[in-house]
């Protein structure tokens, strides 16, 4: 276990604005606070090598929790240890042994080219030369950015410059990385090639991530365990399949027809979803599929039939919605 | 006309919405008054004279820097450089607004807010030191001050304006606007009145445009030059305002045609 | 101790090159800060035709005392430019990079980009200083080292109060105008703080001790200076750090990101 977490909360507070100018004059004197719990009494551990994601909307304190985990907030109450140190205490050891990449923020030294900023690493994280020049080369490899790294950073495109916000986080090979949004305005293409990147990493060098992103396809393709956070409370932990069962007992059945039916026939089966021929959809529970769909071959004549678990934004936006 | 006045009005309230960024820089303004202030407390000591000036007309003088500088000095206008750098001029030429009443507007509106805070600081600093002031009751050289006032303002917002055009062809706007605002501060007298200096030096600060904007309204209030020399001072201002409103009129022109051929 | 100082280097050269890039303005940044040297200098030399002498001070000590101004305040701006920089960090959010890196932030924050541009002018302040310092009379060789340790508390008590404009800043995101009023109070200095009148002289004394930062060193100097108020500035100087210190740790825990 590297990572633990028990009842950690976080609270802001806030500062509440009034209106107008006597509101405005008030305000300067008399300010009015307002205790935002961001993160709230949450519980979880994770072991060496796992690829964790968390999941919510804006606001649910994901990203909170990362900078909890990587000392960067202190808690309001509640413990964290991570590889045995306590976060907040900003040990050299530790912090040498973590790495955090933002997206949409900036660590590089935007007028200069990016390899600067990579020396500067080094030195700051006192990197050997052998280890760096390995290290820097694997990097370059994996993510395929060798000859960008001499040019000014400003002049670089956001995906180029994420790739080298990532060699800049990576460097000194930290054994736990914290991804924040990684492909948050990235184009579809450079999202993929970045997933690549993380899964490859992860398997390399068996480092622990914990990744958080509102882009499903992100966490639905690299990681197996998710956590579910919404108001700062966790509201699923576990595996990503087993969450989709959880929250969605149903499955999509998509069925082509030879000749037009009746919809109004199938509502037995399950709820019709539409109908327009030749194509019906329905959602059937899971445990009655395997019957209904036999019933259904055997009563009509089926171009076509097709079975899948709904899509996983869809059941987040139940978890989310449902409650 | 009324959309002018609501370009006055906005930037007064936009100045409210920063009070505090602007609240700080009118402390910083009074503190270097303060400077100015005691070290001629010092040299001058009370009942001496020192380069014609009594304690209380030097006193007088450097208060008053205060109140024509909010009236004079005080601008937006370096936003201009900015706004053209930025692309966000473009907006402006669209519109069926004269881009420069629109910041002499803006200036006014800035002005009021400064002119405000000005009067509310002397006010306090009258009381905390009790300084020895002279107060002009000669209702001529008040409206000779008024009108001088008025002039240097017209003047110094063209100046202005033409600072602010440097963004048609450099990305540097701060640098020579900080190399001005020290150029200015010096031979506008918001140290120490001109006519201290050696007389050859004071003469060629007297050609410059500068003199008019702080020394010379001052001098006027102090009534310390002459109906004649007033008027020539008038004449020369009406004539430097003239050459800079041509000036600006050409700069812009060029400006424009440097603005679509960086395409920004 | 030896990383830091390789750190330092490669940070300040980052910075110049930075600097150097926009040439233009860098160089005419420059010209202005020699032009406002020049014209205070100017002033002063119009006085002394007139005048020999201002409550109580020669003309040599009064420039004594505003080269050792622009001493004081071009070494702090030298060191800690990068201060200048902090508003974005924290606004950006890029502040949460600095705080898990294995390096002291405060170091980083603080020295994380020295200004070579200042560098001029701090040269021109130093020769200023020996100059003047040749011009005042009665000076001894334990006045001068009283005034070299005066300047570097001063140094220090400038320090405290970067810690300060650091820390307001994690609270309040508000970094630029803590900065500047300390500019314009430190510019008090300038002349001697005797001249000012109560109560002004009252805040220039303990809302920031310009007296203890500008004028004690230089009344050291001039043998004009207790040997109580030299321990009182030292005293001064040290609690100042501390506090301000104890107040960035403050600061740090009450830190909520730019996210939130």
């Amino acid at each position: 276990m590297v990572i633990s977490v028990k009842n950690l909360s976080k609270e802001y507070s806030v500062f509440q604005k009034e209106t107008g100018l006597s509101g405005n004059l008030k305000s300067l004197f008399n300010r009015k606070y307002e205790t935002v719990k961001a993160v709230d009494d949450i519980s979880f551990e994770i072991e060496e090598g796992e690829l964790v994601g968390f999941i919510g909307p804006n606001g649910a304190g994901k990203t909170t929790t990362l900078k909890c985990l990587s000392g960067v907030l202190y808690p309001s109450s509640g413990k964290t240890e991570i590889l045995g140190f306590n976060p907040n205490e900003r040990k050299k050891a530790f912090l040498k042994q973590i790495g955090l990449v933002m997206g949409q923020k900036n660590q590089l030294w935007w007028d200069l080219p990016a390899v600067d900023t990579f020396i500067l690493q080094k030195e700051i994280y006192e990197i050997s030369d052998s280890r760096y020049n390995k290290t820097l080369g694997d990097l370059l490899d994996l993510l395929d950015a060798k000859d960008i790294i001499k040019i000014p950073v400003k002049k670089l495109s956001l995906g180029q410059r994420m790739k080298m916000e990532i060699v800049t986080s990576l460097l000194h090979n930290p054994k736990i990385l914290f991804l924040d949004e990684p492909t948050i305005g990235l184009d579809v293409v450079m999202q993929q090639k970045l997933r690549e990147f993380i899964k490859e990493y992860n398997n390399k060098y068996q480092s622990t991530i914990l990744l958080t992103s509102h882009y499903m396809n992100d966490v639905e393709e690299l990681c197996k365990r998710v956590i579910v956070i919404n108001h700062g409370k966790i509201l699923y932990d576990g595996v990503l399949s087993n969450l989709v069962h959880e929250y969605s007992p149903y499955k999509n059945i998509r069925i082509t027809f030879k000749d037009n039916v009746e919809p109004n026939k199938f509502t037995k089966f399950g709820e019709v979803e539409k109908y327009a021929y030749p194509q019906l959809e329905l959602f059937i529970k899971r445990d009655e599929v395997s019957s209904a769909v036999s019933k259904i071959l055997s009563d009509y004549e089926v171009e076509d039939i097709n079975i899948e678990d709904p899509e996983i934004e869809d059941v987040i936006r139940k978890v989310f919605g449902g409650e | 006309m009324k959309k002018y006045f609501w370009v006055a009005k906005n930037t007064w309230e936009e100045t409210l919405t920063y009070r505090f960024n602007f609240l700080m820089w009118r402390i910083r303004t009074v503190v270097l008054l303060l400077s100015v202030y005691f070290l001629w407390h010092s040299v001058i000591p009370e009942g001496s004279r020192l380069f014609g000036y009594t304690q209380n007309m030097m006193l007088t003088y450097i208060l008053l820097t205060s109140i024509t500088n909010a009236f004079v000095i005080s601008t937006r206008t370096h936003e201009i450089g900015d706004e053209i750098n930025s692309g966000d001029l473009s907006n402006f030429l669209i519109k069926p607004i004269n881009y420069f009443l629109y910041w002499f507007w803006k200036d006014i509106g800035d002005k009021a807010m400064n002119i405000v805070f000005s009067i509310a600081e002397l006010t306090i600093l009258f009381f905390i030191l009790r300084p020895p002031v002279f107060i002009q009751t000669d209702f001529t050289f008040l409206s000779l001050f008024c009108i001088s006032i008025f002039l240097a303002i017209v003047l110094y917002f063209f100046v202005n304006i033409l600072l602010g055009m440097i963004g048609f062809w450099s990305p540097e706007v701060w640098a020579p606007r900080f190399i001005f605002s020290i150029i200015l501060g010096f031979f506008a007298g918001n140290y120490f009145p001109l006519d201290i200096l050696p007389n050859t030096v004071f003469k060629i600060f007297e050609a410059l445009p500068f003199s008019y904007l702080i020394y010379f309204p001052i001098k006027i209030y102090l009534g310390q030059i002459g109906l004649p020399e007033i008027l020539n001072g008038f004449l020369l201002m009406v004539l430097w305002i003239g050459i800079f409103f041509i000036f600006v009129q050409v700069v812009w022109r060029k400006g424009l045609k440097a603005y679509t051929a960086q395409g920004r | 101790m030896k990383k830091y100082l390789k750190l330092w280097y490669m940070y300040s050269i980052y910075t110049s090159q930075v600097g150097l890039q926009s040439r233009f303005g860098a160089g005419l940044f420059l010209i202005g800060k020699f032009l406002r040297f020049g014209i205070f200098l100017f002033f002063f030399y119009v006085l002394s035709a007139k005048v020999d002498e201002i409550a109580g001070y020669t003309f040599w000590q009064m420039i004594f005392i505003f080269s050792t101004f622009n001493l004081v305040d071009i070494a702090s701006q030298l060191l800690l430019r990068e201060v200048y920089r902090f508003r974005g960090y924290v606004v950006t959010g890029s502040l949460d990079y600095f705080l898990i890196r294995p390096i002291s932030p405060i170091f980083r924050f603080l020295f994380g980009g020295a200004d070579i541009l200042d560098f001029p002018m701090f040269i021109t302040s130093a020769i200023l200083v020996i100059i003047s310092l040749f011009h005042v009379e009665n000076v001894s060789v334990l006045g001068i080292i009283a005034y070299f340790s005066l300047v570097s508390n001063a140094l220090l008590i400038a320090l405290a109060f970067h810690i300060f404009v650091l820390a307001m800043g994690i609270l309040t995101t508000e970094v630029d105008n803590t900065l500047w009023l300390y500019r314009d109070l430190l510019q008090m200095g300038r002349i001697p703080t005797d001249l000012y009148t109560q109560p002004i002289r009252a805040l220039i004394t303990f809302a920031m001790p310009v007296g203890i930062m500008i004028t004690f060193p230089a009344k050291a100097l001039f043998g004009t200076l207790s040997p109580f108020l030299i321990l009182l500035s030292f005293g001064v100087g040290f609690g100042f750090l501390i506090m301000s210190y104890l107040f960035w740790q403050f600061s740090l825990r009450r830190y909520s990101s730019a996210s939130s």
